[in-house]
Order: C-alpha cells, then sequence, then structure tokens
C-alpha cells in the first residue's frame, strides 16, 4: 500500500459501473498507471473536467496492492492542452500519439524520456501542423520504445542505402532481392526514408517547423504499417481521421 | 472456472460479458440467483428474452421502441421542425424528464472516439442526413455530452450540417465537463436546453 505523485498526461479512458471511470495515465515517474477515478461522471465531480483526454497535470494515487487498477485521489490539471479537442484533425492526430504510447509502453515502466517527448509533441500540436507533429512524434517514439527501424541498410544482406523499390520491415529497410521472403513490407521511397530520417534525427523545432511536402502522406501510411506489424493491429486513430477526412472532401475545408 | 459445475461456469461467464461486471461480481450473482426460488429466476430469464423480441429501434430516430415508428416519432402533437440529437437512448429519456423540449429526436447509438475507432460510419449519421433532405426541419440541437467524444461529435455535426438550409445549435456549455448528460439533473438540463446556441 502506498501513495504516489507524478506528473501525468491523460492517454484514455472508459466509464466503469455507474459514474465512475477507469483513466490511463501516462506519468513520468512510473510510465503508464491505469486507476479508478470514482464518481468521475457525476455532472458535480471532484475531478470536474480534468481527466478530459491529453490533459498534463499532477497524479496523486493511493496503490491498494490488491488490484492492478490504483485509486485516483487527485489529478490537478497543469495544462489542459484544450485545442487538441477542439478540431477533428487535432484529435485524430494526437489520439493516434497516445495509442502510440499507449501500445508500446507496459504498465508500471517508467519511461521519463517518452514522458517528455510525449507531453512536448502534444504541446507542440496546440499550435503546429497536426499531421506533422503527429509523424515527428511517432518515429521518435519508435526509437524510445526500442523499435527504431534500420535505415542505412538492408537488414538482410547489408546492402548499403539508398538503394531503388526498397520496403520497410520489422527491423527496417529492406532490398528488393531480399523481399521475396519476408512478410508484410511496405514500399518506401527514398525520399520519404530520408525524411524519416530527419524526423528522428534533427532538432524537434527545426523538424516541426519544415513542412514534409509530398512524403507526409507516405509516412503515415508507412509508420501505420510498422505500427500494425508490432501490435498486432491498425491504429484504431487512422480509422477515425480517414472517416473524418472524407468530410473534408466534402466541405471543402480541414477541420 | 474449472472447479464449478457446467451450467454454473456458462452463467458466469455470460454474466461477466456484461459492462462494468467483472469475474468477481459474476459470481456472487451466480451464487446469489442460486438460492433464490425457480419462479423468481424463471421471471428474470423471460425478461432478458422478452427484452430482445419485443424491442427493436425505431427506424425513424433509432430510440429503443416496441413499436415502428415509436410513440415520439408518430406523435402529431410534437413539432417536427425540430430535431434534438443526442448519443443514447438513456440520454432521450433525460431530455424528456426536462419535460421542456417537445420536438422529434434522433439517437446517434454512440459518439464518436478516435482511441476506440469510432468514427462516423458506425454511428446513425447517414440517417440523419436522411431525415433532413426534402423535410421542413428548421432546426438540429446538438445534445450530445459534453465530454471529448461528444464534443467531437457535434463539431462533426455542425460542419457536415451547415451546407444544409437548416439552424443548428448546440446545447449550453453549463452543462459541467466531463459529465454523463444522463446523470444532469432536470434543472440543469433545461437551462442547457434554454440557452442553446448556434455552433459554427
Ligand atoms: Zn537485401
Ligand atoms: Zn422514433
Amino acid at each position: 500500500m502506498a501513495l504516489g505523485k507524478s506528473s501525468a498526461v491523460v492517454i484514455g479512458s472508459f466509464p466503469l459501473g455507474e459514474s465512475d471511470r477507469v483513466v490511463t495515465f501516462f506519468s513520468r515517474e512510473y510510465g503508464k498507471v491505469r486507476g479508478v477515478a470514482r464518481a468521475s461522471r457525476r455532472p458535480r465531480s471532484r475531478f470536474a473536467g480534468a481527466l478530459e483526454l491529453f490533459t498534463v497535470g499532477e497524479l496523486v494515487f493511493f496503490d491498494t496492492g490488491r488490484s492492478e487498477l490504483l485509486r485516483i485521489d487527485h489529478f490537478d490539471v497543469v495544462r489542459p492542452l484544450a485545442r487538441l479537442r477542439e478540431s477533428l484533425e487535432r484529435l485524430g492526430h494526437a489520439s493516434w500519439m497516445v495509442e502510440c504510447v499507449n501500445r508500446l509502453t507496459g504498465e508500471r515502466d517508467p519511461h521519463a524520456a517518452l514522458y517528455g517527448l510525449l507531453t512536448r509533441g502534444l504541446r507542440s500540436m496546440e499550435v503546429a501542423p497536426p499531421g506533422r507533429v503527429a509523424l515527428s512524434f511517432v518515429a521518435r517514439c519508435l526509437d524510445q520504445t526500442g523499435h527504431r527501424p534500420r535505415l542505412d541498410a538492408c537488414v538482410e544482406c547489408g546492402r548499403r542505402a539508398p538503394f531503388p523499390r526498397a520496403r520497410l520491415g520489422e527491423g527496417g529497410l529492406v532490398c528488393e532481392a531480399c523481399a521475396p521472403c519476408l512478410p508484410g513490407l511496405v514500399p518506401i521511397s527514398p525520399a520519404a526514408t530520408a525524411a524519416l530520417e530527419r524526423l528522428r534525427g534533427a532538432p524537434w523545432e527545426d523538424v516541426i517547423g519544415t513542412p514534409l511536402g509530398r512524403t507526409e502522406g507516405e509516412l503515415k501510411t508507412v509508420l501505420d504499417a510498422h505500427m500494425t506489424r508490432l501490435i498486432g493491429m491498425a491504429p484504431r486513430a487512422t480509422k477515425f481521421l480517414r472517416e473524418v477526412r472524407r468530410l473534408s472532401k466534402i466541405a471543402g475545408d480541414r477541420a | 472456472m474449472a472447479y464449478y459445475p457446467e451450467p454454473v461456469a456458462r452463467l458466469i461467464d455470460a454474466l461477466q460479458r456484461l459492462p462494468g461486471i467483472g469475474p468477481k461480481t459474476a459470481q456472487r450473482l451466480t451464487f446469489y440467483m442460486l438460492k433464490r426460488p425457480p419462479d423468481e429466476v424463471r421471471e428474470l430469464g423471460d425478461a432478458l428474452l422478452a427484452v430482445k423480441e419485443k424491442i427493436t429501434y425505431c427506424r425513424t430516430c433509432f430510440n429503443v421502441t416496441d413499436e415502428d415508428p415509436c410513440r415520439l416519432c408518430s406523435d402529431p402533437r410534437r413539432d417536427e421542425h425540430v430535431i434534438c440529437v443526442v448519443e443514447e437512448p438513456n440520454d432521450l429519456l433525460a431530455m424528456e424528464r426536462t419535460g421542456e423540449y417537445r420536438g422529434r429526436y434522433h439517437v446517434l447509438l454512440g459518439a464518436l472516439s478516435p482511441l476506440d475507432g469510432i468514427g462516423p460510419d458506425d454511428l446513425k449519421i447517414r440517417e440523419l442526413l436522411a431525415r433532413l433532405e426534402g423535410r421542413e426541419t428548421t432546426e438540429v440541437i446538438l445534445a450530445t455530452n459534453p465530454n471529448v467524444e461528444g464534443e467531437a461529435t457535434a463539431l462533426y455535426l455542425a460542419k457536415l450540417l451547415r451546407p444544409l438550409a437548416v439552424r443548428i445549435t448546440r446545447i449550453a456549455r453549463g452543462l459541467p465537463v466531463g459529465g454523463d448528460l444522463e446523470y444532469a439533473d432536470q434543472v440543469t438540463l433545461s437551462k442547457a436546453l434554454e440557452g442553446r446556441r448556434e455552433i459554427s
């Protein structure tokens, strides 16, 4: 039994019973934790709007030791990041980011650097183009969680990149000669490979400030395929973004 | 589960699939029912089957009903120029309890949720559009929950319906963020309805 405190971001929640909620946080000190926020769905809950998705705050919890779920005592808002919930594009891309963190990390596995990256990414998304921020974040998130794809040579035969008709597989690039013996590869152009290298290596502000141009759509497809392979299912936020964008086409503006 | 006789294990398993019920609660409910008289248990079983056999969704508004169209859709005294859009049948009941609203409803049967992969195609949005086409609806009130999913749904619908010549309003923000509409008290909810605003 122990009381715990940490800075944390809300990365998910679902209703429990009559009026409670199970909330998933990604915290600086403890990594991913889940806990029950009692009566948080009641209109006059003491949590008020603090447990909204993407909110950054100071979490105080009690670990009873009897269940893997913590008891959430307080969550004091530091940054509401409300803008992320006020546009469908931002909501979808920020969801993609927290989904990657949720799926690629284990419970109570501290990862302070990833926490820093996530809060920085979410803060950037309030002002910068959401698609670019999400790609930069996910490219770095893969590195941080030990899933960094190798981009300098074919992972099978060692042939140096760049080479034509490259694909991306589990560990990194695969050349045309090695491709037939491997399942689930996605094509990746030399331009997208170079952009991905830059997204994960260049200073954050530079990456966020530079348009990706044509490679943006390709990179989203490539990283989605990579995520799908790692987590065993297509990221859910991608489906949401696809369906919501159909509207943008109809309405002729970006939500 | 290996220690239980098969019928006991089967009931525990079935109860566990209900939302908010974990293995311990499922066991407790099962042993509770074993102690009750047969008539009482039969009544529960019959009620469960009846709800599935006799209740459907209204093909117009998607409220739960035992007749199609439902009573709200077929009541000529209700104003057919106004449609109030809610997430779930429970929210419709909450609106009805206020006694303030005299228009029609449309139940989406959910809300947009990126983390659950719920997009517009999973909700009764096409059906709402079909209802608005060629009818004399003058106002659509978006009464989705004041949480992330509900706000995203309202945002989406406002953009989708904008090209139509119809007034689109959102219930007032007096509702506390993060709460469920169905738990809002009647006073708060009728105030929210009264203070609804045009949404851009
Ligand atoms: Zn090779
Ligand atoms: Zn109806």
